[in-house]
């Protein structure tokens, strides 16, 4: 099959650099910066360290020389690596510090300014994955919080001393290891290049707030060769693997059953501490330790820790909180303003702003005025995803906003009251009915709603569907999708930023969860190895796209086999929050005070599957 | 003429014939300049003694190092079976050699220290300590196996034939030939060290062999975070006729310490 390298770069470039700084690089250097050396060249990887990981697999169970803290621990020993046979994950790419210690040639070239020729950029060009990464040299500043993640992230760089100094950060879930080791969208990779002679050597740092107690140095060695070696492209579409499975089927294990979590030692007559010794087992004293831990030691590491406080979330916050509206352009004539509680996405165009969720409201007057800038035409539409108040606060004054004069000439004026008072208002008929419920003002409530599963719009030139996730969040959930620009608003159906808000009262349940996450990953298509395609608007979070929506569709399937475990052997639900069954993914997602807790969560669950 | 011009596209554009003729002439000159001196660009050095190693250092490796054992963790931190061999390149000889290994017939001929030659030393989970022996001399010893590793910047005289053989070490920076352009040469820089004239001995404990023949290269680099702390990063390469197919090559970590709270010299172990 023939793959286009086009494409991947200019989707790289789009993702990771111009499209998402969008800033003009500053040019000055820091006083201790050196000239810099040229990594230009075609180079192979010197895999004479960890070869078998590195060639044909990491020992399952092995996560020795990881300073992997408890979420990361049982994460990786949660991991099947039939995982990789789901459609969504067959194609994953690797994440930066991982792609660096691959298999497979690399290819290294300088990007300079035709007119000054100062070096923009270092590319890297690895076999493997199609992977390309982008050094950006030019001093630009990185991306804002809300920005999306790649694989690759989004790297600066800079010669200090003999070496390329270079911070990478935006990187999606991925491995350290091919055994399910993790890395969090929340690592950061900062890497120090040196060479000497045809001799390459590329230390790796990962730093991850959420899976590892201290930082992971690696490194890896590679020679350069003179000859091209070719066969750059690596070709990857997802296709049926396992026929008749069901959607809601991720496989895992559940904890302590991990059949193969011992293997590592017993193959080798190591002790069972030896792959789970955490951040000890990097220094010289855990050869003391190999000697007098017993399998009691090794076993106590493969189970949460009994008794311990849920961990809360380690992740950077990713709303800007500095009373602002913050606009992130996202594709064609698609905008997501990010600053007022839960996501705001604007479509514009000569039909006038399509607009969903209008956020808490405290900033309603910016957000008029950011819409303003991107039209002069008043708001049509607003399309609510939820009758939460963090998605609908600004409904009012965002559909005052769309008042039109021109249009109580029109026949409809005769009509309709209301026509063209404001912009109309739509969503599902539960949401409405909820909203009347909560008694919020009748102006900011749906005027436009819709019973069964989809409502239709077309508008400044795109396609747009809103489609009614029944028993997800809620019981009047709906997500939104513009299909010219490939754009799907999900509304707190699916977060980058907390286990999914499952309000039970209103018609929330976790199967309703899954199954609406399962429908936005049946609309999504990757644009290469995982990395772009369809973009997706969290309710509150960075843009994403399908990879942060199937990682956060496994997590609650994982935590729903596993509260499903307890019940089909009778725990009562004081027993299943005692097991700490989120504690792989409270690093990540935890939260022991405000609106919606770990704890809240995982009652959700279990009282949506009691 | 009196200085070679930065060749920006707006110079390039106004400079004449002559100056064409003469920017060929003072590129030649600073080449034939260059190399009659290692690193080059550098102004001339001021008046008086040369400097010593100490004093030329670009990067200050002193101090106490632990290791960080985050790669072929299981042949460093444990003695692995005899005959796994995975990742080192080595010919039949070395293979035939590995399959020999015999950690009783070691101890018994005293040589339990063979793992922790010049071959090996530094991939033995440990913690080293670095000081400067007088100006021109390094001194690394290491409480794995408490050894000592002496790095000459000045001829020694010394012949050799013990565990860390004779190491010759210089500082190295990264030029051009060309020159270094403006601003000198870069910041920073690496210290190389050759090593011959060891005894054999073992790159991994399991008995993987290097001979007598060996060359030993490395380099030393020291980085900086931004989080304040420093890491030693030593890419050695192994060079042996006798044993390898091809150049072993590893890169092997160390976070620096404050000071010596974690040293622990041990002796030599064969098993």
């Amino acid at each position: 099959m023939k793959r286009t390298n086009k494409g991947v770069i200019l989707s790289g470039l789009l993702i990771t650099g111009v499209w998402l700084s969008g800033q003009t690089a500053p040019r000055a250097a820091a006083a201790e910066e050196s000239p810099g050396f040229d990594l230009s060249g075609y180079w192979t990887p010197a895999m004479h360290e960890d070869a078998l990981e590195r060639g044909g697999g990491s020992e399952l169970g092995d996560y020795a020389g990881f300073a992997l803290n408890e979420a990361g621990r049982l994460w990786a020993l949660s991991y099947d690596a039939s995982r990789v046979t789901l459609k969504h994950h067959q194609c994953d790419a690797y994440v930066a510090p991982y792609q660096m210690r691959a298999t497979g040639n690399f290819r290294m070239w300088e990007e300079r300014d035709p007119h000054d020729q100062r070096v923009v950029a270092i590319h890297v060009w690895a076999q493997t994955t199609e992977g390309h990464r982008v050094i950006w040299m030019d001093g630009r500043p990185h991306p804002p919080a809300w920005a999306p993640h790649t694989f690759r992230g989004f790297s600066t760089g800079r010669f200090v001393g003999d070496a390329l100094v270079v911070e990478t950060s935006h990187m999606k879930q991925g491995w350290l290891r091919r055994n399910g080791t993790p890395e969090s969208d929340q690592a950061t990779l900062l890497e120090y290049f040196v060479r000497h002679g045809d001799h390459l050597t590329n230390t790796t740092i990962v730093t991850d707030p959420v899976f590892l107690t201290e930082p992971e140095v690696r490194s890896n060695d590679y020679f350069r060769q003179v000859v091209d070696h070719h066969g750059w492209l690596y070709a990857c579409d997802d296709g049926e693997q396992i026929l008749d499975r069901a959607p809601d089927k991720v496989p895992n294990y559940l904890f302590g059953e991990q059949p193969f979590a011992q293997e590592f030692a017993r193959v080798y007559k190591l002790p069972l501490i030896s792959g789970v010794g955490g951040a000890e087992s990097m220094y010289p004293e855990f050869i003391a330790k190999l000697k007098s831990a017993t399998d009691e030691d090794g076993l106590a590491r493969m189970t949460p820790v009994p008794g311990r406080p849920s961990e809360t979330s380690r992740a950077v916050d990713p709303e800007p909180h500095d009373g602002e509206i913050h606009v992130l352009p996202i594709r064609n004539n698609v905008y997501m303003l990010v600053g007022d509680g839960g996501n705001i996405v604007v479509q514009v165009g000569d039909q006038g702003p399509f607009v969903v969720d209008t956020g808490t409201g405290a900033l309603a007057g910016k957000t008029i005025a950011a819409i303003k800038k991107l039209s002069d035409r008043p708001v049509q539409f607003i399309a609510n995803t939820s009758f939460r108040a963090d998605h609908t606060g600004g409904n009012v004054k965002v559909r005052a906003s769309g008042l039109d004069p021109s249009l109580p000439g029109s026949f409809f004026s005769n009509q309709f009251a209301d026509a063209g008072q404001g912009a109309t208002i739509m969503a599902h008929q539960n949401t409405q009915n909820h909203m009347d419920e909560l008694k919020m003002p009748a102006e900011g409530a749906p005027s436009d709603t819709f019973l069964e599963d989809r409502r239709r719009k077309f508008h400044n030139g795109d396609s747009i569907e809103l489609f009614w996730e029944p028993n997800a969040v809620t019981d009047g959930d709906s997500i939104v999708h513009f299909r010219s620009a490939d754009v799907i608003v999900t509304g707190d159906i699916f977060t980058t930023t907390e286990y999914p808000f499952i309000d039970v009262k209103n018609g929330g349940s976790v199967q309703g969860e899954i199954k609406a996450l399962n429908d936005i990953l049946n609309r999504t298509v990757y644009e290469h190895e995982e990395d772009g395609g369809t973009l997706v608007v969290p309710g509150h979070g960075y843009l994403s796209n399908e990879h942060e929506v199937v990682e956060y569709r496994d997590m609650v399937v994982i935590i729903r086999d596993r509260v499903r475990n307890m019940i089909n052997k009778g725990a009562t639900l004081e027993q299943v929050k005692a097991a700490r069954l989120t504690a792989d993914y409270d690093t990540r997602y935890g939260k022991s005070t405000g609106p919606w807790t770990t704890d809240m969560f995982v009652e959700a669950v279990y009282r949506g599957l009691k | 003429m009196g200085m070679c011009p930065y060749p920006s596209q707006k110079v390039r554009c106004i400079i004449s014939k002559a100056q064409r003729a003469a920017l060929i002439l003072c590129f030649a000159s600073g080449m034939v300049a260059h190399a009659q001196g290692r690193g080059g660009g550098p102004p001339a050095p001021p008046p008086g003694p040369p400097p010593t190693a100490k004093t030329a250092a670009p990067i200050d490796i002193t101090g106490y190092w632990v290791s960080l054992v985050t790669e072929d963790w299981r042949y460093r931190m444990a003695t692995p079976p005899k005959g796994d061999v995975s990742g080192v390149p080595l010919n039949p000889a070395g293979r035939e050699a590995a399959n020999a290994w015999d950690p009783a017939k070691d101890e018994t001929a005293g040589e339990q220290c063979r793992a922790y030659g010049v071959g090996g030393v530094m991939r033995m989970p440990g913690r080293l300590h670095i000081t400067w022996q007088d100006d021109d001399t390094l001194k690394i010893e290491t409480d794995a196996g408490s050894q000592t590793r002496i790095l000459n910047f000045k001829p020694s005289g010394k012949q050799g034939g013990d565990w860390q053989g004779v190491s010759m070490a210089n500082w190295e920076r990264q030029a051009s030939v060309m020159g270094n352009g403006r601003g000198g040469p870069p910041p920073g820089g690496s210290l190389k060290a050759v090593t011959t004239k060891m005894k054999p001995g073992y790159l991994r404990k399991n008995g993987v062999p290097y001979s007598a023949d060996a060359v030993v290269t490395e380099y030393f680099e020291r980085f900086d975070e931004p989080n304040g702390e420093s890491l030693l990063l030593i890419i050695t390469e192994v060079d042996d006729p006798a044993y390898l197919a091809t150049p072993f090559w590893t890169s092997t970590h160390f976070k620096k310490e404050n000071d010596a709270a974690g040293w622990n010299p041990a002796p030599c172990s064969a098993q």
